[in-house]
């Protein structure tokens, strides 16, 4: 009778254990696509707040967590975290395959999502060989059909900075059509999503190519204010700011000049720069 | 707190790093120095922070600039602006866009990692050097850190010593002599190295 309960009470015993090992399973899936969202919407927060060190931390703790419940639990969700952690560390490769398995598990997206993340890797192979012309088509193409934002982000840095290598080593007669043609590019960008930071930060650079400095100081505060994706361009528009205001207030008459600096002066105190030269960072 | 203790605590640091990287690497000094700055403020998450330092190497802001913005760069930088007098007052963009590549994410974007890599360098004011080797010594630190940063122990390492070395009161000296001391147990292991 005893040897009976005590069996009875083991197997009820194993029965308890097996449910709890069940949930534990559970959960710990349940924490993995928890914990990936948790850390990607923290590295989104970080980055914003320039904390570029921080927010690839955060990026990579998010992938190794999409990783863990793509293995586990394989889904549409786990491999679109996993795809988007991914592209934001810079890994276009991996991130095309999770896009296609997020597709294959019936994200809507995931196909386009692909096919744009992979025509960028082949068109940074392609500038790494040293292949340009192939190179700046497919990021021109990029720049006219991506609707994924962080393609396009990229693409259009990649196609600026190779058609301003370019443009450094022609004539002046071929430079201007050149820069004009690559500052139209960017204006069309800019019409279509007017607030995004970054692009004003390309127009800055190409300005200034062209020497009209007054704009390409406009175009950096404007960046400035409406945010841009990492500290290491921040600091790079912060020295472009600092660079047009010399060469802007250079040029200017004495009257205007005065304008011209406490004008530049209240945002430099609005930025928290020591002064109107010195970017806050420099501080350090 | 002894300076002495600090010493050995260090030199068994360069031991830890010399089971995970390569004998001949340069990545033993920022490593090492980090370490200590990170100690002094009591910070741990040397995984995340050292991780992130290759970050900054990939291409990201438009760094194809002007003549006119190079010349600013030179010309308005206290230090480069001695090194390169001749260049800039004949405007030999020629010479300065060889070498602004190297420089602007070192002196202009100030690059954590960049700094910490080059920091004997910009020490002794060697902007020449930085110039001649930068691309080699980025490339190759990149390459050495691969390998140690898949392996957990060395992390667990690191941050034993960096605990070590908050504990022995390193926030007690001088930033000069935790560099000094740095240097001493970095050239000791590299030299031991050449020898064997």
């Amino acid at each position: 009778m005893r040897t009976r309960t005590r069996t009875r009470g083991l197997r009820g015993l194993g029965l308890l254990a097996v449910s709890a090992l069940a949930l534990v399973l559970c959960s710990s899936c349940l924490t993995h696509l928890r914990n990936a969202k948790a850390s990607y919407a923290e590295a989104g927060e970080l980055a914003q707040r320039y904390q570029t060190e921080q927010a690839i931390a955060a990026y990579k703790r998010a992938l190794a967590e999409a990783e863990l419940e793509a293995r586990k639990n394989p889904s549409a969700q786990a491999f679109m975290l996993k795809g988007l952690a991914e592209v934001n560390l810079g890994l276009w490769r991996d991130a095309e395959t999770s896009f296609v398995k997020a597709a294959g598990l019936g994200f809507g997206e995931g196909e386009a999502w692909a096919s744009d993340v992979s025509l960028l890797g082949l068109a940074i192979s392609f500038e790494e060989l040293g292949f340009e012309e192939p190179s700046l088509r497919a990021y021109g193409q990029l720049m006219g059909k991506s609707e994924f934002k962080p393609v396009l982000l990229a693409a259009a840095q990649r196609y600026a900075d190779l058609t301003l290598a370019r443009a450094v080593g022609l004539e002046d007669r071929e430079k201007g059509p050149a820069l004009a043609g690559l500052a139209k590019v960017i204006e069309k960008l800019e019409s279509a999503d007017f607030a995004c930071g970054f692009y004003h930060y390309f127009h800055s650079q190409v300005e200034s190519h062209r020497g009209d400095f007054r704009r390409s100081y406009e175009e950096a505060v404007m960046a400035r204010e409406l945010g841009l994706p990492s500290v290491k361009v921040l600091r790079d528009n912060d020295n472009q700011i600092v660079f047009c205001y010399d060469k802007v207030a250079g040029a200017l008459g004495a009257a205007e000049r005065e304008a011209f600096a406490a004008a530049h002066g209240a945002w430099a105190k609005r930025w928290g720069w020591p002064d109107a030269r010195t970017p806050d960072w420099k501080r350090e | 707190m002894s300076k002495k203790d600090v010493e050995s605590a260090l030199a068994r640091g360069v031991e830890i790093l010399n089971e995970f990287l390569p004998v001949q690497t340069t990545l033993y000094f920022p490593i090492l120095y980090s370490a200590c700055v990170w100690a002094v403020r009591r910070v741990f998450d040397y995984r995340e922070r050292i991780l992130s330092w290759q970050v900054w190497l990939d291409p990201e802001a438009v760094l194809t600039k002007p003549d006119e913005f190079i010349l600013h760069f030179f010309a308005t930088h206290g230090a480069l602006s001695r090194a390169y007098a001749d260049e800039i007052a004949g405007r030999d963009l020629r010479a300065l866009r060889v070498v602004f590549p190297a420089l602007y994410p070192v002196c202009g974007l100030e690059d954590a990692f960049l700094k910490a890599l080059f920091k004997k360098e910009l020490d002794a004011g060697d902007y020449r050097r930085i110039a001649a080797e930068f691309a080699a010594r980025a490339a190759k630190a990149r390459d050495d850190i691969r390998p140690a940063a898949a392996d957990a122990r060395f992390w667990a390492a690191l941050e034993n010593l960096g605990a070590e070395l908050a504990a022995l009161g390193i926030h007690l000296l001088s930033d000069e002599d935790v560099e000094k001391a740095v240097i001493k147990a970095v050239k000791k292991k590299t030299a031991k190295g050449a020898k064997s």
